[in-house]
């Protein structure tokens, strides 16, 4: 069988003289599962968009080498023609949205190749029930989840019967339900015939399932094999961060490559500890901030329900919980965008009752999880000048302080909007920390950030903690939150179930399992009973073959 | 019925009523107009839909009101939101019985370029999207103490400026790359259903036809 991608020797420029891939050579077999691993700007996005022609038919710039998808060059099949070979879902499912109903939007691509509608019809049931996403059929876009969207973006490319399905960081906003469910998704598809492509920094994520990893760095490929082989490498030095479990094994002196739980296990002897005690370590000193009793509800729904929570100087605390589970609308009330409907906030002792949004701005900063939405300035510098100078209380020694603290000094002329998703938001907490607050709310402030940017962000915010500020950080990152905070709360459906050391909180695998958070590593391999790891978002062991009788339909068609 | 109404006979009664409106001159026949097409959205599930606009509408409706009085009297005045408020009790009834893809692939069934009705659709299903998008923006600013309240959003009201357009340019890029994705370029594209005209959009424009011309003359 012929290949699928042969690319030979590409080099590609952006139009903006960006270089984006370098003397690439790789060919990319039917069947295959691949991970495309590389920081933020190694060039993943770049290769996945030239392999369905939206490089350079969209993008333009300079493409030289010869790209070959299916037979068809590149250069010279328009993109509507390769997406029925390749199929491309993008990092934003809301931009692949492009109907109003669910229903509709799986017809569209079909009904674009001039399909008749009765085979449209079968397209649209066919790709619906491989994503079991039939209930979804009738809903309007807008009102899907995350992991709704993103499982209709990917049956909405299935729908044109591609041959190879490539993925842009499809984990990037997904919680541990959501990942996990699109691993599932994936490990079907697979298994039916259809050639993967993941691109992704995430590498626990896909490791195992995974036949063969490609490492792009600075537009080269620099490791090209089986992701056991790939990982035993020093990733670090391509800016990736290998996955918790290997680097548990390499920190427990093991000179192995363990990708599932069970691997791990074999390799490293869990500390035998019995389960940690469940206190409640709320702060001693007095709050920065605090809910009381709070309760909000919208459209008839109860968002947060009656939570108590606070958050002292120095401290940093997780709230953590699956996709809407009210941890954004918790934030959202602790700055006054919302206000309570019952209970109270408290910020320094005095409840924020009616008072405006620009007053409270001076004692509590948001990040909100798009830090772009934040950034208007012509320069960083401007950028950090302008909330202190709106609310009054420029002080230029603290600027200098925040500019050192969050290491904007190379980036200081630059426009905020050319900056790097890490940089931008870096330089939101800093525009943020000018203003001086006491405390510091982020929401989901590792979404989208490659490994570099997750580390450096961890440095700066325990730095900021050690500076007396409150931190509180909505998430879904449990490996990252794990490492950086004092205390968790865990929010399940509006309410929080608990609040505890992260410690604490994860040595209880029902909670755990309820929050539908995903476990530590480091924690993970220490649970004695192995279905709690694995309800709690972890794998034992690599997926088994699911190939059946009822895995006849989407192989044949394709 | 209205689902059985070709999209194109509803856009067709659409413009003739608009046509009315916006040719009576006579304020009670204005006020009937109106209080009818109030009538018809307080008794339908537009309701909500027509009350949240006529809400973001009131101040655009007050100065234009204002100016028309300015120049022309009181008549002239009222004359203006009347026919402003029909105008809209108009725009929602014609929204909300005809859907933008029911519009976009009965035009294309008519024979439109694809490319030319999903300008029609993208700006309809894309409408509420960027509003969502700049309620983002506005509530980022405000979080680090950007005041737009009164007189400080004449003065920082640009600041919002920067982020939603960049934003919007952003996400542009994006729906293309989604479009492209799903194969939209392809020259050909299969209209979802079938149309076809039958009796009741012809009955549909005539009463409109005949209503407008007892309305206007």
């Amino acid at each position: 069988m012929s290949p699928l991608v042969i690319c030979n020797e590409v080099t590609y420029q952006y139009r903006d003289g960006t270089p984006g891939l370098h003397q690439v050579s790789l060919t990319i077999e039917p069947g295959e599962f691949v991970i495309v691993a590389g920081a933020s700007g190694s060039g993943k996005s770049t290769l996945c968009r030239l392999l369905n022609g939206l490089i350079p038919h969209i993008h333009g710039g300079n493409l030289t080498g010869r790209v070959l998808i299916a037979g068809q060059d590149v250069h010279s099949t328009p993109p509507y023609i390769l997406s029925r070979s390749v199929g491309l879902a993008l990092q934003n499912p809301e931009a692949q949205s492009l109907a109003t109903t669910v229903a509709r939007d799986l017809a569209l691509g079909p009904a674009c190749q001039g399909l008749d509608r009765t085979t449209i019809a079968a397209r649209v049931r066919e790709v619906a029930a491989l994503l079991e996403i039939e209930p979804l059929l009738n809903r309007q876009l807008i009102s899907l989840s995350g992991g709704e969207l993103q499982r209709v973006a990917i049956a909405g490319v299935l729908a044109l019967h591609p041959r190879l399905l490539a993925l842009d960081e499809p984990f990037a906003f997904l919680d541990a339900a959501g990942a996990s469910r699109l691993r599932e998704t994936l490990h079907m598809l697979h298994q039916r015939g259809v050639a993967i492509i993941v691109a992704e920094h995430r590498l626990a994520e896909v490791a195992d399932l995974a036949t063969r990893m490609i490492v792009l760095h600075e537009g080269r490929v620099v490791a090209d094999g089986a992701p056991r082989a790939v990982l035993a490498h020093e990733v670090q030095q391509w800016g990736l961060e290998a996955p918790p479990l290997v680097r548990l094994a390499r920190a427990a002196g093991m000179d192995a490559t363990p990708l599932t739980l069970d691997e791990a296990l074999e390799v490293i002897s869990p500390n035998g500890s019995a389960p940690l005690a469940f206190p409640d370590c709320a702060p001693v000193t007095p709050p920065v901030i605090a809910w009381e009793d709070v309760s909000f509800a919208h459209d008839n729904r109860m968002v947060l329900s009656q939570a108590h929570l606070s958050a002292a100087a120095g401290e940093i605390v997780g709230v953590l919980g699956a996709n809407g589970a009210g941890k954004t609308t918790l934030l959202r009330l602790g700055n006054g965008l919302l206000r309570p409907q019952h209970g109270t906030v408290r910020i320094q002792g005095q409840a924020i009752g009616r008072r405006p949004l620009w007053e409270i701005a001076r004692s509590v900063g948001l990040v909100v999880q798009n830090p772009g939405h934040m950034l208007f300035a012509p320069t960083v510098q401007d950028e950090l000048e302008a909330g202190p100078r709106a609310l009054q209380r420029l002080d230029r020694a603290w600027i200098s302080h925040i500019i050192d603290q969050c290491h904007l000094e190379p980036v200081l002329r630059r426009p905020p909007h050319q900056l790097s998703a890490g940089e931008q938001r870096r330089v939101a907490i800093g525009a943020v920390l000018a203003s001086q607050p006491s405390a510091l709310l982020l929401d989901e402030p590792t979404a989208g950030q490659d490994a570099r940017s997750r580390q450096a962000l961890r440095a700066l915010l325990t730095d900021v903690a050690r500076a007396g500020v409150a931190v509180l950080i909505a998430t879904h990152d449990t490996e990252w939150a794990y490492a950086l905070c004092t205390r968790w709360a865990v929010l399940d459906a509006g309410v929080i179930i608990a609040s505890g050391t992260p410690s604490a909180i994860c040595a209880q695998p029902a909670l755990v399992s309820q929050a539908r958070l995903r476990l530590p590593a480091e924690e993970a391999i220490k649970q004695p009973a192995r279905p709690a790891a694995e309800a709690a978002g972890y794998r034992m062991q690599s997926m088994p073959s699911r190939t059946g009788a009822g895995d006849a339909g989407f192989s044949k068609s394709t | 019925m209205a689902s059985h109404v070709d999209p194109r006979a509803k856009a067709l009664t659409y413009l003739i009523g608009s046509a009315a409106i916006i040719l009576t001159l006579d304020l009670v026949r204005l006020a009937i107009i109106s209080g009818g097409l109030a009538m018809l959205l307080i008794g339908t599930r537009l309701r909500q839909r027509w009350l949240k606009v006529m809400l973001a509408l009131t101040p655009t409706l007050l100065l234009f009101a204002l100016v028309a009085g300015w120049s022309g009297g009181y008549a002239a005045a009222m004359g203006a939101a009347l026919r402003l408020t029909a105008l809209v009790g108009a725009g929602v009834v014609f929204f909300g019985v005809a859907p933008p893809e029911g519009l976009g692939d009965a035009f294309l069934a008519g024979g439109v370029p694809s490319q030319i009705m999903f300008l029609l659709e993208g700006a309809l299903r894309f409408t509420p999207m960027m509003g969502a998008l700049a309620r983002e923006v506005y509530e980022a600013q405000a979080s680090r103490g950007m005041r737009f309240d009164g007189v400080h959003l004449l003065h920082n009201g640009p600041l919002l400026l920067t982020p939603l357009l960049l934003s919007v340019m952003r996400f542009a890029d994006d729906l293309a790359e989604g479009l492209e994705t799903r194969g939209f370029g392809s020259p050909q594209r299969t209209p979802l259903r079938e149309y076809r005209f039958g009796w009741q959009d012809g009955a549909l424009i005539g009463a409109a036809l005949l209503l407008a011309i007892f309305i206007v003359q």
